[in-house]
């Protein structure tokens, strides 16, 4: 395997939290970027004097410079691990996933913010939650335990139950999922972590999007649910399987664009790259 | 003519086999994340029922030929009219000879005995040839068909089935003849066919042999008896071979020939008796025209039917489905990559 790729994300907006970090934060102290000044008797620190400022200021009086500090800003995944996401032809969505949450993990330590991770299938799986924290392994131990995780049928109240978890919370928060859900309920649920910067990420496999070369008889079984079901793969039938898919992609993309985000789509593989390009494109 | 039966009825325990291709948990279904997500496909559902509806077929079928499905041996009453003839036909070794060529006398004596395994048709092939002819033209007579050598060897019991009669007659030539003729035993044993016959008018016991044999008085006494008491006519399709006397000789040097003491002692019987040349056609037509005289009651018989069995055709079907199976396999996906 090789060593986790590294991306880096910085948000457009400012985040609360007296931690120091490398974003935009909205607390006072040691930064560069100066905010306001403040009277002498305010803010008690004469190392911050500014001379000139005091000279012109109308009413005679020390002010000082005040200026925002960096902030570090806690990073969630919240992580599908239901048995869809165990699908996958080449490697499953969970271990692309996993890929996703080792490399988030090591990205997340390089810039000083705290990392915690969150999974459901039907239900809350607290097993794998892990609290925000920084340390540099939390992401590989996370991966890993993602990779040797069983789900079972997934089901959008999970979802639900781990969300309640954050709402409130300023952070950055990671949907891992491949939304094969009914997006009737996924409304409220974004609405609940309105605080927080949320990038939806949809994994979805070549072998899901992509109907096979060859035509061919294919009988299917639902991994969830057991129903089963015949294709006959024909350059028409696959026609309209492609359809289905760029449907239900404009579907999810007119969805998350109406709640002012952008979707991050992983096919077969994490792209660090990718996903690098994605919040320089969301903070320009 | 109805009927339905099964050799093993306990075999179809295992029908519930059968059912196994539509449990729902089939491993030869690939596994897939969603499927609402893809549209629905009525050519596929009804591919996907027919590759069902084979496996649950081919499986069903295999228990039910297995269980041996046939219609039971039953028996048919038929009326039969016209004689009851049983075929008493020699298989010994001197019915390979061949015939006694017409042109005898012009022969030379010294080559004659040569001829007599060289030239013209086997006895047995004359015999046999004659025999179908009789049969094709007495088609409402009932025969039956014995052979005899050394014991004698029933081939058919009495029926009025041609095509049975003729086959058992083909099957006489198979092979070379056997090495005895044992003419008492093999009268002994036609006449005793009759015994269980309720009697429907005449009975003829048709011999067809070269050569004759001196009976002892046990077995004249026996052969006369049994042929008054069933009420059997004789006749006797002779077939001469070279250095054999005609029948129909008034020389005394012949008497002691096994053919004219058959001859002689049949012709002492009180049952009717007549004696036929193989050489001479009108005597052919003759034995065809006495079988005609005769007259017959209609006669109620049962006749066995044999079991049919069903069973090939299942595996039949059992096989078309394997086929089709073995087609839906070839199309069938079988891995995403």
């Amino acid at each position: 395997m090789s060593s986790p790729q590294e991306f880096h994300y910085r948000l457009s907006r400012r985040m609360g939290g007296q931690r120091p970090g490398s974003h935009g934060g909205m607390s006072l102290g040691a930064g560069l970027e100066f905010a306001t000044h403040m009277s002498l008797f305010d803010r008690p620190d004469p190392r911050r004097l500014d001379i000139r400022a005091s000279v012109r200021a109308v009413r005679e009086e020390w002010l000082v410079r005040v200026n925002r500090q960096r902030a570090g800003i806690a990073v969630h995944a919240v992580i599908d691990v239901s048995t869809s996401m165990h699908f996958g032809a080449q490697k499953s969505k969970l271990d692309v996933a996993a890929d996703f949450v080792e490399a988030l993990g090591m990205s997340a330590f390089r810039v000083g913010d705290v990392f915690g991770m969150l999974a459901f299938d039907s239900i809350a799986r607290d097993d794998l939650y892990a609290p925000a924290r920084l340390s540099r392994g939390s992401g590989i131990e996370m991966a890993n335990k993602l990779r040797e995780c069983t789900g079972s049928a997934g089901n959008i109240t999970g979802l639900e139950q781990v969300v309640a978890q954050l709402a409130g919370r300023q952070a950055l928060v990671f949907l891992v999922s491949d939304f094969h859900w009914p997006l009737a309920r996924l409304g409220p649920i974004l609405e609940m972590m309105s605080h927080a910067f949320v990038v939806p990420v949809v994994v979805w496999d070549e072998a899901e999007t992509q109907p096979p070369d060859r035509d061919a008889i294919a009988p299917l079984r639902d991994l969830e649910t057991g129903a089963t079901g015949t294709l006959w793969l024909r350059p028409s039938y696959k026609k309209r399987w492609r359809d289905a898919v760029t449907a239900r992609r404009a579907e999810l993309d007119d969805f998350f664009e109406s709640r002012s985000m952008r979707a991050f789509y992983m096919q077969g593989a994490f792209d660090a790259d990718a996903m690098s390009r994605y919040f320089f494109e969301a903070a320009a | 003519m109805s009927g339905f039966e099964l050799e093993h009825p306990w075999l179809l325990l295992l029908l519930p086999l059968a059912l196994l291709p539509l449990l729902r948990r089939r491993r030869d279904a690939l596994g897939y994340s969603y499927l609402p997500w893809l549209p629905t496909d009525r050519l596929g559902r009804v591919a996907g029922f027919f590759g069902t509806a084979f496996a649950v077929t081919a499986m069903a079928t295999i228990v039910v030929a297995l269980a041996g499905p046939g219609q039971p041996e039953s028996y048919v009453s038929r009326t039969g009219r016209g004689a009851e003839i049983l075929v008493l036909m020699d298989r010994s070794r001197s019915m390979d000879l061949r015939m006694m060529p017409s042109d005898w006398r012009s022969i030379d004596p010294i080559i004659r005995t040569h001829q007599a395994w060289a030239r013209g048709p086997q006895k047995s092939k004359t015999a046999r040839d004659l025999l179908s002819k009789f049969i094709d033209e007495r088609a409402d007579d009932r025969f039956a068909l014995m052979f005899f050598s050394g014991g004698p060897l029933p081939a058919v019991p009495f029926t009025q089935r041609d095509s049975l009669l003729q086959a058992g007659i083909t099957a006489a030539g198979i092979g070379v003849g056997l090495n005895e003729t044992n003419v008492g035993r093999a009268l002994t044993a036609a006449i005793r066919e009759f015994d269980e016959r309720p009697y429907s008018g005449s009975r003829i016991i048709l011999l067809v042999s070269d050569g004759g044999a001196h009976l002892d008085a046990a077995t004249q006494a026996t052969v006369a008896s049994g042929l008054a008491r069933n009420r059997i006519a004789l006749y006797w399709l002779y077939l001469r071979s070279i250095n054999s006397p005609p029948l129909d000789v008034e020389d005394p040097r012949t008497e002691m020939a096994p053919e004219i003491a058959l001859h002689r002692f049949f012709q002492g019987l009180r049952t009717p008796y007549r004696a036929y040349q193989a050489e001479v056609p009108e005597d052919f037509e003759r034995a065809v025209a006495d079988v005609g005289k005769q007259q017959n009651a209609p006669l109620d018989y049962l006749e066995q039917i044999p079991r049919r069995d069903y069973s090939r055709y299942f595996y039949g079907a059992a096989a078309f489905s394997c086929l089709m199976l073995l087609i839906y396999r070839a199309l069938q996906l079988r891995s995403w990559t």
